[in-house]
């Protein structure tokens, strides 16, 4: 009785977490100029709308270019800060941890809009700006975490083993540690362009004209349209992002850091 | 000659609190020297400022006359088996033996005969191209030691290398290291605290406490004859009492043992002890025996508790010096809980240790 019971509720969950995924999924193709559900018909008119809307081409240039840099940038400042939070105890180190997670805690909204005040303040800065250290700063904590659950793997003995066998500092840490990192290293990167990708508080506060991100000129797009183009388009982004994560954890074993 | 010479060697990881202060030490060419202690002792401390990770307030370190004090750990030649093994994970057992050989920019041929050789010598050599993570520890600690020996290092350094490995095959590697070390006749500083494994696997053993030398000798001599109530605990002597000594002839000391003067040996850091002087009595539980009922030859006791060991059976004793833990053969007479007994000495393995400096002086 127990398992029927498991398997209904199973069941229940799992409609609410994909239902609307699929309902999503199949309005794409759907031929009504509303979003409607069930949908009439079958046409491939609404994915060739989304690669002739230049606001979705523009914008994905804009989301790829800043998760990249934001990502990459968020990964060379982590790599230190996670090394020393790993492998030295130092004053203070527990507040540094705990302030390297808040951003994590702290609601997106309010990062966003603090960090938009913040920007005002300081005065003239480029929208493009603005929006690159909003998100170098929500990925940096990731970073750090991922990494640091990397090098915690690692025995910090290891280095002293390359320098008494006539390595470096510097040769040990680039032979023997950083090959090590490798996975962690990965893994945030993948975690943090998902982050950056998909991240709507921040950009919505940091967006301005003529520069915003995907997900946010999605939004201003359903204030005015109500046609099956972002359906459309969802689906492109859920396969998208199912696919890198996919890739990352066959290949890397994403799961076992996150 | 000695070959790795400390002189004077202070350490502080706290101002004005140093680990280790002006602690000297000489280690034999081809000999493998243990330091024991407790954690804290300043083993460790020793250990990491000869490989030199650990620079030193003061003091010098020569290795063969060389002055070592201010080398950079990776200029040292000196090989390092750590308690962790620290094997690197993401070379195959090959290339972390061939690490320090390439860091020394040696030729490939020599490098991959060197490597082969010093696996057949940890018996190996099919496991070249496995990951450390696909061997067990006794296997992972064998490559550790090939590591640290194919660079014919200038001295080897262990810091508590079976530490990590489980009883049965701690024995079995310790055999190992001490063949592999008399093979090479490498000089070895070997870092450890549990005593069986520094008697059975050193040349000389270093009893070290709170950053001093206790003691310093052979096994047998340290196992036999600890010189300080400190070593006396260490080396697992189970019966420890004070006594007043009664008189004093030469080496031997005499006390009271249950109305009789028994007569044994002493060791004092501050000459030849006075009577009256407060003596540390020590023996090990199977270095006493047990008589049914009151003699005159020996203590008085009665029986606390025995517990069944096999061969032995271990028997707590009350007396009027404490509680003594002795040692019976199982084949001899037994004695229930609660039964008088009689405590003998003997004598000749007992030892008395004095370290009251003032009523000694």
């Amino acid at each position: 009785m127990v398992s029927r019971w498991m398997y209904i509720s199973l069941v229940i969950l799992y409609s609410f977490l994909l239902g609307p995924f699929i309902i999503i999924f199949m309005a794409s193709f759907g031929a009504n100029a509303n979003l409607a559900f069930p949908p009439q018909g079958f046409t491939l008119d609404w994915f060739a709308n989304v690669f002739e809307t230049s606001q979705f081409i523009d914008s994905f240039w804009v989301s790829l270019q800043l998760a990249l840099l934001s990502t990459i940038v968020s990964l060379v400042m982590g790599m230190p800060v996670a090394y020393a939070l790993t492998r030295f105890q130092f004053a203070g180190s527990g507040l540094v941890e705990t302030i390297f997670s808040a951003p994590i805690l702290v609601p997106g909204l309010v990062i966003g809009f603090a960090m938009l005040n913040f920007f005002v303040l300081l005065g003239d800065m480029q929208v493009m700006t603005g929006l690159f250290i909003g998100h170098t700063a929500i990925l940096f904590p990731y970073s750090v975490r991922v990494i640091s659950a990397s090098l915690r793997n690692l025995d910090p003995y290891v280095e002293d083993a390359a320098v008494s066998l006539g390595a470096n500092r510097l040769r040990g840490f680039l032979l023997v540690v950083l090959p090590n990192m490798q996975a962690g290293i990965a893994a945030a990167f993948v975690l943090g362009f998902i982050t950056s990708f998909n991240n709507v508080p921040v950009s919505l506060f940091l967006s301005g004209p003529g520069v915003t991100t995907l997900p946010v000129s999605m939004l201003s797009y359903l204030e005015y349209y109500f046609d099956p183009t972002i359906a459309a388009l969802s689906t492109l982004l859920v396969i998208f992002t199912v696919v890198l994560v996919q890739t990352a954890e066959r290949v890397l074993g994403l799961s076992q850091f996150v | 000659m000695p070959y790795l010479e400390i002189h004077d060697l202070t350490v502080s990881y706290e101002k004005n609190k140093p680990t280790l202060e002006r602690f000297s030490l000489h280690v034999e060419q081809g000999e493998l020297l243990s330091l024991l202690g407790p954690s804290g002792c300043g083993k460790t401390t020793t250990l990491r400022s000869v490989a030199g990770f650990i620079k030193p307030d003061a003091g010098q370190i020569l290795i063969n006359d060389r002055d070592y004090t201010r080398l950079p750990p990776n200029q040292r030649d000196i090989g390092l088996v750590f308690q962790s093994y620290a094997l690197f994970p993401h070379l195959t057992v090959f290339h972390n033996v061939a690490f320090g050989l390439r860091m020394r920019r040696i030729p490939k041929d020599e490098v991959y005969s060197r490597v082969a050789n010093a696996l057949k010598m940890v018996g190996l050599e099919a496991f070249a191209d496995r990951r450390p993570a696909q061997l067990s520890g006794g296997q992972q600690q064998r490559v550790a030691l090939a590591r640290a020996t194919v660079i014919e290092p200038q001295v080897l350094l262990l810091d508590e290398p079976l530490s990590n490995l489980d009883a049965g095959l701690r024995v079995e590697m310790r055999q190992e290291i001490r063949r592999l070390q008399q093979q090479l006749g490498i000089t070895t500083l070997y870092v450890t605290h549990d005593q069986v494994e520094a008697m059975s696997i050193s040349d000389r053993v270093v009893v070290m406490n709170q950053g001093e030398i206790e003691q310093i000798g052979r096994p047998e001599s340290i196992f036999a004859a600890p010189e300080t109530v400190f070593v006396a605990d260490f080396m697992g002597f189970d019966n420890h009492f004070t006594a007043v000594v009664e008189s004093v002839r030469d080496s031997k000391l005499t006390v009271n043992w249950g109305g009789n003067p028994i007569e044994l040996r002493w060791h004092s850091k501050f000459g030849s002890p006075q009577s009256g002087a407060r003596a540390e009595i020590f023996f090990r539980a199977d270095n006493a025996s047990l008589l049914a009922g009151r003699e005159a030859s020996g203590l008085a006791g009665q029986v606390i508790l025995h517990t069944f060991h096999g061969n032995e059976l271990q028997y707590l004793v009350e007396t009027e010096v404490g509680e003594l833990s002795i040692k019976q053969d199982s084949a001899s007479e037994r004695f229930a809980p609660g039964e008088a007994v009689t405590v003998q000495a003997q004598t000749q393995k007992w030892i008395a240790i004095l370290e009251d400096r003032e009523q000694n002086a």
